[in-house]
């Protein structure tokens, strides 16, 4: 035990007890307590204020103050302060609550004695540094947090401007690649021979494909930094939607879809369009050669959760390279045979993570792919919802 | 609908700082099927000089549709739509924003300082000739403008 002296407030109007409590003290192994003496709140409020004390013993009776009162009164100005409330004979569960809203003891009066009480003073002092410590420990987190946001929002704020850069400046020189090739193309190709035409052709390409790759690399960037807006979603419905838009692209395709009855699931209308988007184009394009295509999508439980399938009869991957599929950049045909980024699979798997869901993939080579994927929130058909209610009912 | 019947040529005021879009725009609209005379503003400050007739634009003819990009030089294409809106002369004026960016916070600022229509500037030639086309038809043959503006 330290030598230095601990200095105890008492506020007791009983001048018995609070002579009992005085003899307990002095009894204590080394006397290492000072002790004062108040007999009312506003008293030993004053004392508080003047600092110094390391623990207070509070009775809650007192002319001015009373009860529950007197320690939230007390403990306002006590910071610091070791709090051990005296309770009367059958007090136990007020003082449990005391306890609760930051007393770090409470002796009965009649259970006072030289061993108990230093016992209980010493040990609440140790509990108030320990809890001093922690709240210390906390606030630091709580900066430290708050340091780590601010330079995060930063962050993503210059990431922000330079998307919105990429957006504008890096597609502006595009257009005048892509404008004024097609121009010589369209009025100067007389004085151009076949080789001089193919290289502004590659020039071109070169354009659209990089224009391709902004498009891709902004979705996925904005894919990330977007929060989630969840609802109920018609997949029919919005498989449709997504149809309706890829009829203009694959006229010349005589695909043969084949969607089945699907569920309404929950999750972000615009980010699942995204996708199917992305898995029905990739179905299209990788069945391209069949000359009879067929692209399926379908649902069926898989472990126990609700798996939404798209499958195509197209060239399908060798499973030996199936953990590079989602991967951005990465692609697993030729350029000449399927063209591509590589990033619209990274952008789907991205989405369904987001949704806290899993996308897994199966094929082999010449045989089609099938992509299944499931979404941690609940698939849900209110038509079987509301006939699971009318069985409950 | 008859273009052939437009025998007045439409004015269209082109805003752009950018010499090779200038370029482009201007071979886009030479095959044009309704008769056009291209004025070009290459900053905002210019474009707003032009709307007001003022300096070189003295005897410019009042636009009939203005194409604005947004990132000009000396006065911001979204400072010159707040001018041009702000103007009780000049926000009959339909103002079609024309650019590169897709970026949805142009898109919303944009519209919220009345511009009429956001079109990205496609990269494929083929598809700007379309917008193009699609611009005129909408704005110069299918929609009734405000009569008597030109004095």
């Amino acid at each position: 035990m330290s030598a230095q002296r601990i200095k105890v407030l008492l506020i007791e109007d009983n001048a018995g007890d609070a002579r009992l409590i005085q003899e307990s003290l002095a009894e204590a192994t080394d006397d290492p307590f000072d002790l004062e003496t108040t007999d009312t709140l506003a008293g030993g409020l004053r004392r508080l204020s003047a600092g110094g004390v390391d623990a207070m013993l509070l009775d809650l009776a007192l002319p001015d103050s009373f009860g529950q009162e007197t320690f939230v009164r007390a403990k306002a100005q006590a910071l610091g302060v070791a709090i051990i409330v005296l309770t009367g004979l059958h007090d136990d569960t007020l003082a449990l609550k005391l306890v609760q809203g930051g007393a770090q003891d409470f002796v009965a009066k009649v259970d006072v004695s030289g061993n108990n009480l230093t016992r209980a003073i010493l040990y609440a002092i140790e509990r108030e540094r320990l809890e001093q410590e922690f709240r210390k420990l906390n606030e630091e987190l709580e900066r430290r947090i708050r340091d780590r946001t601010a330079a995060l929002e930063a962050t993503n704020k210059e990431l922000e401007a330079f998307s919105y850069s990429v957006s504008h400046d890096l597609r502006a020189p595009l257009t005048h690649l892509h404008g004024f090739s097609s121009i010589l193309l369209d009025n100067h190709a007389s004085r151009l021979n076949e080789q001089g035409q193919k290289y502004l052709r590659n020039i071109k390409d070169g354009a659209m494909r990089m224009s391709a790759l902004i498009d891709d690399l902004l979705m996925l960037a904005k894919v990330s930094r977007q929060g989630l807006t969840l609802r109920d979603v018609s997949l029919n419905s919005l498989i449709e939607e997504v149809l309706r838009e890829f009829e203009s692209e694959t006229h010349d395709q005589e695909i043969e879809w084949r969607v089945g009855s699907l569920p309404f699931i929950k999750c972000d209308y615009g980010l699942m369009r995204q996708v199917l988007i992305n898995l029905l184009s990739n179905a299209i394009k990788y069945s391209r050669k069949r000359e009879h295509p067929i692209i399926e999508i379908s649902h069926k439980i898989i472990n126990g959760k609700q798996a939404v399938l798209v499958r195509d009869n197209g060239e399908g991957f060798d499973m030996k390279q199936a953990d590079k599929l989602f991967a951005p950049f990465q692609r697993l045909h030729r350029d000449q045979d399927f063209e591509g980024t590589g990033i619209g699979l990274a952008t789907v798997q991205r989405i369904i993570h987001k949704h806290s869901g899993r996308i897994w993939a199966y094929s082999e080579p010449g045989m089609g792919a099938t992509f299944y994927f499931t979404l941690d929130s609940e698939i849900s058909n209110p038509a079987e919802k509301s006939a699971a209610r009318a069985v409950m009912v | 609908m008859n273009f052939e019947s437009v025998s007045q040529p439409i004015d269209i005021l082109l805003v752009e700082d950018n010499e090779a879009d200038v370029r482009l725009t201007q071979e886009v609209l030479t095959d044009s099927k309704v008769r056009n005379n291209l004025i070009v503003a290459n900053d905002g400050a210019e474009a707003l000089s032009c709307l007001r007739r003022q300096g070189k634009f003295k005897n410019s003819a009042r636009p009939d549709l203005i194409l604005l990009d947004l990132n000009l030089p000396v006065k911001d294409g979204r400072e010159v739509l707040a001018q041009i809106k702000e103007d009780a002369d000049l926000r009959t004026i339909p103002v079609v924003i024309l650019t590169t960016s897709k970026a949805e916070e142009d898109i919303l600022k944009t519209y919220k300082l009345h511009a009429n229509c956001y079109i990205t500037k496609p990269v494929d030639l083929d598809q700007f000739v379309t917008v193009v086309r699609y611009i005129e038809d909408f704005w110069l043959a299918i929609v009734k403008l405000p009569a008597n503006q030109k004095s």
